[in-house]
């Protein structure tokens, strides 16, 4: 009996102590994409800055497959201790729901926090002679325009679609592998338009002729907005963010959301994100619930008006 | 960029890059051999040891693994009848008659320096004219991608030969297995049975397992007491004198040719490089007989256009951007965390890591030549293993690469699913390659056509207007029409007419 009073202590200080330490083992990271992909790279640069907060090893687990539904999937029946974690992008997650019968949902994750939002913009051959959006607008109404870029229902496609409807024009759209390969057949002349994050563009080569966002984008600082050519305000960007499965713990994920704050701030972090044409963005947990949720909302409306929304 | 050449061998000359060198060389080369285990596993596997290194080094690492890796799928190949990589499917053949007749050694000697040889020759393409061939890839639209592949699907003819019937029923098995998964055009799911894990298709690599591998330790337990086990030779490298090479240098070259220029087009991929250039070197022989029965120009054929595409597909990626197949994929994916971001401002504004990574190229391919070649003679011991202790190793590793590409858990059952197929079949006597060349060309194919259509405005007499398409055209329906010895036929006819 003299031995109760104490064990019970210790018992409760164990795992008192279990939380306070968390993480006290390797934490598997799921990508729902191959490696080498850009969620992929994405992450693995966060990566090193997170282990070192952590103290603990990230294991980066890649599951492609139709659009990061196989992967992602699989992450929404995983354990809920936070050892379990996904790094997903804004198709994976808001509009494949949306487009084909997968187990998940929005109410399926726990946003942490976003770690990159690279806004979109509307791209033409440097070769096209077209300088301006209205140039191009003219052009589809004298002809045909055709635009290019991943399969129907992916983010560069519904922005294409949003950008036609908004100047009351018509793409017709050539689907690809991916935006690469869109972007060799824009090159190559075969096509007109691809939509793309502007930093994809500029890798490629194209000639972005407006941002779709709020201000212009460091990395292309002569491209104007949409807002200032006159167009309407249509706010398009690919993002990426970390995800853990509905029910982790509290403290589990406000360790997290610390960890990532502090990972995404630091000046290597931002020089690697910015040198690979991607644009650093942090959304806390608080703010990214709220902005996840709503574009999970958005995306569904903008499926059913492209008709793709089963 | 000749002025970086002395700063980038400097560069190259320390302990690190050169340690990295050798190492990834000597990785690669293993991980090549292991089937399943491919460039691309190779790559993601050295990925995470790069983090804590200089870029240099890094690059280094990443590039020796990248060349030796389709070198070391030909060891495989030749001495257990397994292709180690997609890219080495071409090379069993006549690589593993060889080695079965006692030339195991000899085969592995013409591997290694036709391999040396296709990186060599493909480096100095890249360094030469890289820019220039991809505005060259740039003209290769939907409607040209298309008609290449359709020429590229007349190889089918030559691998399966004495076989015509079973081979296209193989080949269309391929293209049908191609259709599996998310339809690029519309994103629909096509063929999955509500399954989700087969909702994301199927990849070559499980295919090749179960076709290749699991269907010849399959064979090799059915037909075991049968099997006059090899003669097995003590060195393990041999080269061949010169006049059994001089006789094959236009193979080689031109197979060289072949790989560097699929290999800059993106989209048709190693393995449809080396099965053109192994029929077009079996179609040029004096002796197309001996094709398939140990003939050393179709074992060069396949490996010096297999290490050719590793140049042809640095081209589009590095000067646009646009990786061209899954190894590339990988590496500008871990290039782009190494900071060197390839597209069209890596050369503009970056000349000195271009030249670099030429000089890297170089020295891996320098040291994948001589690591290969005294290596060979370990790899060979290999045939000193017991075939019944051998295979179900080979069997293991084979499995744990399938799975490990994707972590999904429908290619395990295709590896085995289709290791019984492939079994059945080769009794048969249907030759395994067609389904592999149907498979990796099926989604391009249907891709190009698809898009080509929606261009034309679903007008496919709109395709001949294209020049480079019209010419493919051209060269697809007379090699046709030579197959059914029609070329014959009527090349006699117009003879007698003049006479």
């Amino acid at each position: 009996m003299k031995y109760l009073l104490p064990g019970c202590a210790a018992i409760i200080l164990a795992a008192g102590s279990a939380f306070a330490e968390y993480p006290e083992k390797s934490i598997s990271v799921l990508v729902p994409f191959n490696a080498g992909s850009g969620p992929d790279s994405s992450f693995r640069m966060l990566q090193p800055e997170m282990e070192k907060l952590l103290g603990q090893p990230m294991v980066v687990l890649n599951v492609g497959g139709a659009g990061g539904t196989v992967g992602a999937s699989q992450f929404a029946a995983e354990p809920k201790e936070g050892y379990n974690l996904a790094f997903m992008p804004v198709g994976t997650t808001t509009t494949q729901p949306h487009l084909r019968k997968v187990s998940y949902d929005d109410t399926s994750f726990e946003p942490i926090c976003m770690t990159i939002q690279d806004p979109m913009g509307v791209s033409v051959s440097p070769d096209a002679g077209i300088d301006t959006i209205d140039a191009l607008v003219d052009k589809a109404k004298a002809g045909t325009v055709t635009s290019g870029g991943p399969p129907p229902g992916s983010l560069p496609h519904i922005g294409q679609a949003a950008v036609a409807a908004a100047y009351d024009i018509e793409f017709k759209y050539v689907p690809h592998e991916g935006g690469g390969a869109a972007a060799k057949s824009i090159l190559g002349g075969q096509v007109d338009v691809l939509v793309d994050p502007v930093g994809s563009i500029l890798n490629y080569g194209l000639k972005p002729l407006v941002v779709l966002n709020g201000e212009r984008l460091p990395a292309a600082p002569d491209v104007p907005t949409i807002d200032e050519v006159g167009g309407k305000p249509l706010r398009y960007s690919i993002w990426f963010g970390l995800f853990a499965p509905a029910g982790t713990p509290e403290d589990v994920l406000n360790k997290l959301d610390e960890a990532c704050k502090e990972a995404t701030s630091t000046e290597s972090y931002k020089a690697t994100v910015e040198k690979s044409g991607r644009t650093p963005r942090f959304m806390d947990r608080a703010e990214f619930s709220e902005f996840f949720k709503q574009q999970y909302k958005d995306n569904a409306s903008l499926l059913t008006a492209v008709g793709l929304k089963k | 960029m000749i002025e970086f050449i002395p700063s980038a061998f400097a560069a190259t000359f320390s302990v690190s890059v050169l340690l990295a060198l050798a190492v990834g060389t000597f990785a690669g080369i293993i991980i090549g051999a292991l089937p399943g285990l491919g460039t691309v596993l190779g790559l993601v596997m050295a990925l995470p040891f790069t983090y804590v290194m200089d870029p240099a080094t890094a690059i280094a690492l990443l590039l020796s693994i990248y060349v030796s890796s389709i070198y070391g799928g030909s060891i495989s190949a030749i001495l257990i009848n397994v292709p180690g990589t997609p890219q080495s499917a071409a090379s069993v053949f006549d690589g593993y008659p060889m080695a079965q007749r006692g030339d195991g050694a000899l085969a592995l000697g013409y591997a290694t320096v036709g391999s040396f040889i296709g990186g060599i020759f493909s480096l100095i393409v890249l360094v030469l004219i890289a820019p220039q061939l991809a505005k060259f890839a740039l003209q290769f639209g939907p409607i040209e991608t298309f008609a290449l592949i359709v020429f590229a699907l007349t190889t089918i003819a030559w691998v399966s030969s004495g076989e015509m019937l079973k081979g296209l029923l193989s080949a269309t098995i391929g293209l049908f297995l191609a259709l599996i998964g998310p339809d690029a055009m519309t994103g629909q799911i096509r063929f999955n049975f509500d399954s989700l894990f087969l909702s994301a298709g199927l990849t070559v690599i499980p295919l090749l397992i179960g076709f290749f591998a699991v269907s010849e330790i399959l064979y090799q337990a059915a037909v075991l007491k049968d099997v006059k086990l090899p003669a097995v030779t003590s060195g393990g490298f041999k080269l061949a004198p010169w006049s059994e090479w001089k006789p094959r240098i236009m193979v080689i070259l031109r197979s060289c040719g072949i790989g560097s220029f699929i290999g800059v087009l993106p989209g048709t991929g190693a393995t449809a490089a080396v099965f053109v250039s192994y029929a077009d070197a079996k179609r040029r022989s004096p002796n197309p007989e001996d094709f398939g029965k140990g003939e050393p120009s179709g074992l060069l054929a396949s490996e010096a256009s297999n290490n050719a595409v590793s140049g042809g597909a640095m081209v589009p990626m590095m000067a646009l951007g646009i990786p061209g197949d899954g190894g590339t994929v990988v590496l500008m994916g871990a290039l782009t965390i190494h900071n060197v971001i390839p597209g069209v401002r890596l050369f503009s504004q970056q000349p000195d890591l271009v030249t670099l990574i030429f000089v890297l190229l170089f020295l891996s391919n320098i040291l994948m030549l001589f690591i290969g070649g005294f290596g060979a003679n370990i790899f060979s011991r290999m045939l000193r293993i017991p075939t019944t202790l051998l295979m179900p190793l080979v069997f293991m590793m084979s499995v744990v690469g399938a799975y490990a590409i994707r972590s999904n858990p429908v290619d395990l059952f295709v590896v085995v699913i289709f290791g019984v197929i492939g079994f059945l079949l080769r009794l048969n006597r249907f030759p395994p390659a067609p389904i592999i060349i149907g498979f990796v060309l099926g989604a391009p194919l249907e891709m190009s056509l698809r898009q080509g259509l929606i261009l034309t405005d679903m007008n496919f007499l709109a395709f001949f207007a294209s020049p480079i398409a019209l010419i493919l055209f051209c060269i697809t329906g007379l090699i046709i029409l030579n197959l059914f010895g029609l070329g014959n036929a009527i090349s006699k006819r117009f003879r007698k007419k003049e006479t």
